[in-house]
């Protein structure tokens, strides 16, 4: 058994201590929100917040989340409107969306830690988010409409 | 919406439990083709007493927005809110969901522009009939209602009608054959930025792609597929993945294995693990550098495959004061969806039940029954989300996998490709070379051009039929056969060099190389003429008004001519396709650390646009996967396999790399043309072009990485 929080409920979660955190969350909490892009992570889909740390779920095994706090595109807010959300809407970023809740919960991370990112701070931050459809411009656009919004 | 039937004359009927519902059918001929075969474009419309508005879309959405666009379609013409119209889909393909050639599929940037005229027709006579209802009750004449904010509305006495209220006696009325479309002046929603209707469950994790849905009971079963290219199973030790908990069952597949488990995890650990052996084939030490030789030497070769002959080209190259002559050429490139491809499957006494992120349900639903060896009326397809499209999942080899393993293991399947497989089974843009020589006259004017293109065919497995009589695949001259540019005499011709992957269609398919070789070439003759790479292009349409008014817009926008930054330059590329037109402008630096494009102008004429937020957004996508492409992406091929495995060595373009895009849209009125691929194919040579603006070096083969011009 391993204890963990997720979305701020305590889990007790009866699976291989190797299985990643990303599997664990799809497969055995029903939160399908973190996606599956890479499995080596370098593509970003599957980011979550670990003790408030952007963080590829993909690599994360179980073991090494026992005891913390994970907090999912599900949790983010708990009426999905989180100033990150509401400017992704706003601005009218995802396309497929395939990408876009890592997209989001890695500049919900960026914009705790840089309330006024500039957009060398954005391209830094977002590097590792993959979007195959290309919309990155508008990632950076809700990047700064959120950090007006908060 | 399974209770749909069709009785003899093509008229739909609702006979669903909601007894009382206005079904309306749409069916208009269809172009080209389509008249030609007789079949007929059609989606259909569907409004309940408590007056919501379901639209029985026929078309995949994978990001492009066309659900949004056809949900504003109707509603205008309705006269709605487009809050009042949901989308479903049917689970079953059939000749109203059709368009050409008669499949069911999401392709060729025709998602919103097959169906407008049809949509909006069909909420006309929707529109008409309940109007003809409320006419009869209010007992006013026709002409005095107007139908507005979801209600038939008599504005001299003050009355409205709510349509929910008026379709049991509007059911009962004939529909117009020809229903009046409302005029432009009326139209409020059409033509005026929305949002998209999907974009909320995508910020929030709720939008249900393949890979998430489920169905209770359901395993996982991750392939591991061959790495060489078409190998096949040879054997595999099951015993060498028992001590990996959850594991349920290896099953084998024609080039591979599932491995099924309880949970995904166990199933991908399997995959990774397990021993297994693959058969020899022809190709098993053949690499990149030995088949592109291969393509270089077809352009020697003679060919039948002739799409274009107008003129005496190697007379006019003999004569000419100056001819140019180069070689081009581009690598085979994955779609690299985000989503890796998958299906679940479900297989009962009843039938067969498929779930898939599919671009063809016609294809799917076929393969299912295949696999299943049930009679297709057996099947049902449901289409998921996306997670991402580009032409890739216009294949169905995973939904006949799927149901494979289904049967196998008798249980509800979700089978998925790891990264490692998606990247390495083919289905690529073949890579290609292109030879193009031109001749000029003293002046300076072209007077002859001949392109030839080699390499392995792009539609030779994806739809053998496309292939023409004297063995041409038209997409390796699309765009430049058909061009509107005045070349001179002219011929345009291919040799087929078959190779070891399987080729598909990938995002703009011909003219994704197409542009790059043309525009690229075009640029070089315009230096050789010693003209402006602009106003070259100018003179060779100086015929036509409309590809006239792209090239100047783009060049205004840009600020063609006009100073830059020290070190930056401009590159000019123009390409039609899907029947839109279309230039860019790119902006480079070329320093230290490679090629920088800081900004693209996108000029497109695509006749007439539904939603201009979503045309901007596909055109910055498409700028964006054009420009990731020419910096780094190409799948090379060592000893019959794909050398890159995962994103670590597939570069996919990131935000660190993108560029300003500005888009500008000319509606032109002339004709609905696509907008989710026109983008990209000029967007190689802009770039290129700009290179050599800015450094006097001339790029004739991508990935720029790969010429030392990149990261």
């Amino acid at each position: 058994m391993i204890a963990l929080t997720v979305n701020g409920t305590a889990r007790q979660l009866d699976a291989d201590p190797d299985m990643p955190l990303l599997w664990a969350l799809r497969d055995l909490l029903d939160l399908t929100g973190t996606k599956y892009g890479c499995g080596i992570a370098v593509c970003g889909a599957c980011t979550v917040h670990v003790d408030g740390v952007p963080t590829r779920a993909c690599v994360t095994p179980l073991a090494a989340v026992a005891g913390r706090t994970v907090v999912t595109i599900e949790g983010l807010d708990p009426n999905g409107q989180h100033p990150v959300q509401r400017a992704w809407v706003e601005k009218q970023v995802p396309q497929c969306g395939y990408c876009q809740c890592g997209q989001i919960m890695q500049a919900a991370a960026l914009l705790k830690d840089k309330p006024k990112p500039t957009d060398a701070d954005i391209d830094a931050a977002m590097a590792n988010n993959l979007c195959r459809c290309g919309t990155y411009e508008r990632i950076r656009a809700a990047i700064h409409r959120a950090a007006e919004l908060a | 919406m399974n209770a749909i039937t069709m009785n003899r004359r093509g008229l739909f009927r609702a006979s669903a439990a909601a007894a009382v519902a206005l079904s309306i059918p749409v069916s208009l001929p269809a172009r080209g083709q389509a008249a030609r075969n007789g079949d007929a474009l059609t989606a259909y419309l569907r409004i309940a007493q408590d007056g919501s508005i379901t639209l029985i879309t026929p078309v995949t959405e994978m990001g492009q927005g066309t659900h949004t666009a056809h949900v504003m379609l109707i509603a205008d013409e309705l006269g709605v809110p487009m809050s009042a119209v949901r989308t479903v889909r049917v689970g079953q393909p059939s000749e109203p969901m059709r368009r050409p050639p008669g499949e069911q599929s999401t392709g060729g940037s025709t998602g919103t522009r097959a169906w407008v005229v049809r949509l909006r027709t069909a909420a006309a006579q929707a529109r008409e009939v309940l109007t003809e209802a409320a006419a009869r009750r209010m007992n006013v004449p026709v002409a005095e209602l107007k139908a507005e904010d979801g209600a038939i509305v008599h504005a001299a006495s003050n009355r409205s009608v709510p349509i929910g209220s008026l379709v049991r006696e509007a059911a009962a009325l004939p529909l117009p054959e020809k229903p009046t479309l409302r005029p432009a002046s009326e139209l409020k929603i059409v033509g005026r930025s929305q949002p998209r209707i999907d974009i909320p469950a995508k910020v929030t994790g709720r939008a249900v792609f393949g890979m998430d849905f489920k169905v209770p009971g359901m395993l996982y079963a991750c392939a591991r597929l061959a790495p060489v290219y078409r190998a096949e199973l040879d054997s595999f030790d099951r015993a060498s993945v028992n001590g990996i908990k959850g594991i349920v069952d290896v099953v084998p597949l024609p080039r591979g294995v599932a491995v099924v488990a309880e949970t995904a995890w166990a199933a991908i650990k399997g995959a990774e693990t397990i021993a297994i052996r693959f058969k020899s084939t022809p190709h098993d030490t053949l690499d990149s550098a030995a088949f592109s030789e291969r393509m270089i030497a077809a352009l020697d070769q003679e060919t039948r495959a002739v799409a274009k002959n107008e003129g005496d080209v190697d007379a006019v190259l003999r004569a000419a004061a100056k001819t140019v002559e180069a070689v081009y050429e581009v690598p085979y490139l994955a779609h690299a969806c985000m989503e890796t491809d998958n299906a679940t499957a479900q297989v009962t006494n009843d039938g067969v039940t498929v779930w898939a992120p599919t671009q063809h349900q016609d294809w799917a639903l076929a393969e299912a029954a295949r696999a299943a060896g049930v009679d297709p009326s057996k099947v049902t397809i449901h289409t998921t989300l996306l997670g991402g499209g580009f032409g890739r999942r216009y294949a169905y080899e995973v939904v006949g996998q799927a149901v494979t393993v289904a049967r196998a293991v008798n249980r509800p399947v979700k089978l998925f490709w790891r990264r490692e497989d998606e990247l390495a089974q083919g289905y690529y843009r073949p890579a290609q070379v292109a030879r193009m020589r031109a001749a000029l006259d003293a002046e300076g004017k072209l007077t002859g051009f001949w392109f030839r293109a080699a390499g392995p065919s792009t539609v030779a497995e994806f739809r053998p039929g496309a292939i023409q009589q004297n063995g041409l695949d038209p997409q390796h001259v699309a765009s430049v056969a058909d061009s509107r540019y005045r070349f001179g005499a002219f011929r345009a011709d291919w040799v087929r060099v078959d190779g070891p992957p399987r080729n598909w269609i990938w995002r703009s398919v011909g003219a994704s190389q197409n542009g790059f070789f043309l525009e690229g070439f075009l640029d070089e003759v315009a230096h050789a003429a010693g003209k402006d790479p602009y106003r070259f292009r100018r003179e060779l349409l100086a015929h036509d008004a409309r590809a006239l008014k792209v090239l100047d817009l783009v060049a205004e926008k840009a600020g063609w001519g006009t100073p830059l930054p020290e070190g930056h330059a401009r590159g000019i590329a123009y390409m039609e396709s899907y029947g839109s037109l279309c230039a860019e402008v790119a902006e480079v630096s070329v320093g230290q650390d490679g090629v920088r494009v800081h900004r693209v102008v996108v000029v497109l004429d695509c006749g007439d646009i539904v939603n201009p937020d979503s045309v901007e957004a596909q055109l910055m996508g498409s700028v964006v996967q054009g420009l990731s492409a020419t910096l780094g992406e190409a799948i090379t091929l060592k000893n019959g396999a794909a050398e890159q495995r995962n994103f670590d060595t597939y570069p996919i373009l990131r935000i660190d790399r993108a560029p300003k895009v500005e888009a500008h849209v000319i509606r032109s009125g002339q004709g609905w043309g696509g907008v989710g691929e026109p983008g990209v194919p000029p967007l190689a040579p802009a770039v290129a072009n700009a290179i050599f603006a800015a450094t006097g070096r001339r790029v004739r083969r991508l990935p720029l990485t790969a010429e030392g011009l990149g990261v």
